[in-house]
């Protein structure tokens, strides 16, 4: 087939009657009132519970045993100044995704409404690497406090190799911040999979 | 007067809906998906509906909108069929050189462009609508030279598709 038979595939096209789906004005009319299930609409919902979901879990934590560990080990000033900067740090990021979000126009180009989106979540992106990194510095800190105090010193048996209760702490934080960032990176992927792909298709310059 | 908007939208679609038809038709396979796209493409356009100024046509404004949502905004259905079955209906119908009837031409061109990725989708739309690059690139978002080499490059993909 040449690309002359192929221009002429465009009478085809051309001459095609009418669909064979077909609405009318009332179904139309009907249809605007309904809910979008947009992939958009998918990545607020996420992301949302994504900024609420970690605050939830803290109602489920024994504040009391939380506040005794704090009181004995004298932390309560260090995750006082912590909570600031993290509060300021959050309402950053819902300010920001709010923000790229409202940019997204269905009006707009392919590639700039693929770019809108992309930029929408890549915020979420970044607000999950902050709190993993935050989770990681608050976390070293912590057992910085806590494996240099009295009171845990005190505890231990004579002669306990600091190395070993360091090793064995940090490979059990550090694998369970992993787990958070490859359920994190899978909900990611799920979501972006498509978009990815469509907006690298369009970015290709051959 | 949103209902008064409401009305004035629904009817002017309902004279255009056509171009959707065709968008929907190439991007999924099954009256369901096809229906639901449609949905989806009206509500889309229905949310960007107030800030259409007139800018462009109607019918141009219209297809920025049902591309987007076929290719960023929509999920698809579970109950779509998988992509290898339609290439095996593509396989069944061979191409007779304009002797087979006008309907089996265009069932074989549409399953052609559904076995497309969805960028090259919206190109060979836009191909056989013979819109000018101008048009095309602007309503991909890309240069007109990369538009005119993914045209190219889409236009061979279709033709060995439709005949190997």
């Amino acid at each position: 087939m040449s690309l002359d038979q192929l221009e002429e595939l465009k009478n085809v096209w051309k001459n095609q009657g009418e669909s064979s789906i077909k609405f009318t004005e009332s179904d139309i009319y009907k249809m605007v009132h309904k809910r979008s299930s947009s992939i958009v609409k998918w990545i607020l919902i996420i992301s949302i519970l994504e900024f609420v979901l970690p605050y939830i879990f803290i109602f489920f934590t024994d504040f009391n045993s939380t506040k005794e560990v704090y009181q004995t080990y004298d932390l309560n000033n260090m995750m006082s100044i912590y909570t600031v900067i993290h509060i300021v740090v959050i309402l950053g990021f819902i300010y920001f995704f709010f923000k790229n979000y409202k940019n997204i126009q269905a009006d707009s180009s392919v590639k700039n409404l693929l770019h809108d989106i992309l930029k929408t979540r890549k915020t979420v992106k970044y607000y999950i690497y902050y709190n993993l990194t935050m989770a990681a510095i608050i976390g070293l800190h912590v057992f910085y406090i806590v494996f240099n105090s009295d009171q845990f010193v005190n505890k231990l048996p004579a002669n306990t190799n600091m190395l070993i209760i360091w090793s064995i702490a940090i490979a059990i934080f550090a694998f369970v911040l992993f787990l958070f960032w490859c359920f994190y990176r899978l909900i990611y992927g799920f979501l972006l999979k498509k978009l990815k792909k469509n907006y690298s298709e369009l970015d290709r310059n051959e | 007067m949103t209902r008064e908007l409401e009305k004035k939208f629904a009817s002017e679609l309902e004279k255009n809906q056509g171009i959707i038809h065709k968008v929907c038709r190439s991007y999924t396979n099954n009256e369901t998906a096809h229906k639901d796209l449609f949905q989806e493409i009206t509500i889309q356009l229905w949310k960007a509906y107030p800030k259409f100024r007139g800018e462009s046509k109607f019918s141009t404004w219209m297809y920025r909108v049902a591309f987007n949502t076929a290719i960023s905004l929509f999920r698809k259905s579970k109950r779509n069929i998988e992509t290898t079955q339609i290439y095996d209906n593509l396989k069944e119908l061979e191409f007779q050189d304009y002797d087979d009837t006008q309907d089996k031409q265009l069932k074989l061109l549409y399953n052609a462009i559904y076995s497309l990725n969805d960028i090259e989708k919206a190109l060979a739309l836009l191909y056989l609508e013979d819109k000018n690059y101008k048009e095309i690139a602007s309503t991909l978002g890309i240069s007109e030279v990369n538009a005119r080499v993914k045209m190219n490059r889409t236009k061979t993909k279709l033709k060995n598709i439709i005949n190997p």
